[in-house]
């Protein structure tokens, strides 16, 4: 399913350290190896904190990574500075999980669609008009919206707003951080099958952080779970039923669903993750893992190929 | 046990909810499900009297074990808040006061409503809290509100709504700024709550699946009025009602509908 000759993009050995009180360093993304392919979605789950929007954010540029590298086209792009930088910018965009706050509310749609084309010069002034209503229609929008402002539109209306900022320069890859979780389930529904479309005709690559499965597996490719900084399990959305590391299946029965069985008792797992401060030696799971093991306590599990294109990393399977 | 007959709530006269209307038994859970801005949280604000910005109820009556509560005087109300009538909100962290611990404000609040010692009060927190799960919960009385996790800090939230074991608790959104796996625990102990103290609940939620596993009744809101309601079977699997199909159709399932 997935082409090597596809790859767009591939994270290596990403590790993010912070700084924290007490000369304590706290381990937002510890060794993530990723890989986006053009055309195809890639849903990024798991808990707050869990370090996924750190990790997107590198791919966006807007943070570096401690160690490891980012490589887009075989170029590194945490390397990259300057100019080059700036151009690169280009390629990559993201849409934020707060549509009214990622837009200046003094701008009107046409000047905020219209930013990223002034800015790399490809438009003129006397232009801004046709493209900001070419791309309101692309996002379904009528094209009079261009004379309004942020404050003057729905949630959805905004959201799809920020969509088309963020395709205007035909980039590559768009990285969406909860893009929809701000929204009705309505709305929401109507916005991913936007996102959809766009990326069939456009050949997208999407980067989408969510921690709801029921969403992500309705449109991605690929899944990567992350737990407390680390991938534990990725698979192709697909075979979601299929996944089996002990997380990856909590938050799978953590779902509600309307045409679930309402007898069942919920599964749960008990307490809250331990503060990224102090992960545990050895798998970070193991104190919240119903299988946990002698070998848990002391040794890491490492990402171990499962299956074609299904890793996960879990004792239980070595 | 709570009736609401054709009710009206205007906010400065414009009507944000028309002829609501609800009756909930006891130990009964009853969701309501709508998009932003369809009116959930006035209704239930409306019923604790805690309208906001000049928000009143023009027409109808709320009827609480037989009693109209729109006639309620100050006194009154001071009585049914807080132990027949508790609510929980959807940031239960955002409700208390930052500069002061849990504890402090555990003991006010069981002060207000029972005569009884500061020693026996705080003992009695501390029990509540260790039922809703929170391990050391003379830990927990001690730290501030923003030591803690946001699933903790709505634990505390239920803990105290639950500590006069009150006959209707209402919740607002409370399990909609937490992750999913936290949003799993809450809803499995609001559940054993209704089993062991009969507490009917009314839920306020834009998460269907979530309603779909509390609740016995379903209410449907869209700007301000009732477009479905009955018992969760009728509104899942035989609505007849266009809006209600479209908004089911909307929530993502597991093995659900595919785009790509």
């Amino acid at each position: 399913m997935f082409d090597e000759k596809e790859l767009i993009l591939e994270a290596k050995h990403v590790t993010r350290r912070f700084p924290a009180p007490n000369h304590r360093l706290l381990t937002a993304c510890n060794d993530i190896n990723l890989k986006l392919y053009k055309g195809k979605t890639l849903g990024l789950v798991g808990e707050s904190g869990c370090g996924k929007s750190t990790f997107m954010r590198f791919l966006v540029s807007l943070d570096t990574p401690s160690e490891g590298e980012i490589l887009f086209h075989g170029k590194d792009i945490t390397k990259m500075k300057g100019e080059e930088l700036r151009l690169n910018r280009q390629k990559i965009q993201m849409v934020f999980q707060d549509p009214s706050g990622s837009f200046n509310p003094k701008m009107k749609i046409r000047d905020i669609i219209c930013e990223p084309l002034m800015n790399f010069g490809r438009i003129k002034k006397s232009e801004k008009d046709q493209a900001a209503r070419k791309y309101l229609e692309l996002v379904d929008l009528p094209g009079e919206f261009a004379d309004r402002y942020p404050h003057h539109m729905s949630g959805g209306q905004r959201q799809r707003i920020a969509i088309a900022r963020a395709i205007v320069l035909e980039p590559e890859i768009v990285v969406m951080d909860e893009a929809t979780c701000a929204l009705d389930v309505s709305v929401q529904k109507t916005i991913i099958e936007l996102i959809v479309r766009l990326q069939k005709e456009k050949d997208i690559a999407i980067g989408f952080i969510t921690h709801d499965l029921g969403l992500i597996q309705s449109f991605a490719h690929q899944i990567a779970v992350m737990y407390l900084g680390n991938l534990v399990e990725v698979l192709p959305a697909e075979r979601l039923e299929g996944a089996v590391h002990p997380y990856t299946k909590a938050l799978i029965s953590a779902v509600f669903d309307i045409h679930m069985n309402f007898s069942r008792k919920i599964e749960r797992i008990e307490s809250e993750p331990p503060s990224p401060l102090d992960v545990p030696e050895g798998c970070p799971f193991q104190n919240r893992c119903e299988h946990c093991m002698e070998i848990c306590r002391r040794v890491r599990p490492a990402l171990k190929e499962l299956a074609p294109e299904h890793k996960v990393a879990c004792h239980i399977y070595e | 046990m709570l009736e609401l007959n054709n009710v009206t709530i205007s906010y400065t006269n414009q009507p944000a909810v028309c002829n609501f209307h609800l009756t909930l038994g006891q130990g009964e859970i009853c969701s309501i499900v709508g998009e932003s801005g369809s009116g959930k949280t006035t209704v239930v604000r409306a019923i604790l009297g805690l309208l906001s910005g000049g928000g009143q109820v023009t027409e109808g009556e709320i009827r609480f074990e037989g009693k109209p509560l729109l006639s309620n005087t100050k006194e009154e109300w001071r009585k049914l808040r807080g132990t027949d009538i508790s609510m929980i909100f959807q940031d239960s962290g955002a409700m208390t006061n930052q500069t002061r611990t849990i504890g402090k404000q555990f003991v006010e609040y069981i002060r207000t409503h029972e005569r009884i010692s500061r020693k026996d009060a705080w003992d009695k927190g501390v029990y509540m809290l260790e039922r809703m799960c929170l391990p050391n919960g003379d830990n927990i009385m001690k730290s501030y509100p923003f030591q803690l996790s946001g699933g903790m800090r709505q634990r505390v939230g239920i803990a105290m709504s639950m500590t006069f074991r009150p006959k209707l608790l209402l919740a607002d959104e409370p399990t909609s700024a937490l992750d999913v796996t936290t949003q799993a625990q809450i809803v499995r102990q609001m559940m054993e709550l209704r089993n062991e103290y009969k507490t009917s609940m009314l839920v306020v939620t834009h998460n269907l699946g979530v309603a779909a596993y509390m609740s016995d009744q379903i209410v449907v809101m869209k700007n301000g009025k009732i477009v479905d309601a009955g018992s969760r079977d009728d509104i899942l699997y035989r609505s007849e009602s266009e809006y209600t199909r479209n908004l089911l159709n909307a929530v993502p399932s597991l093995g659900g509908v595919r785009y790509v």
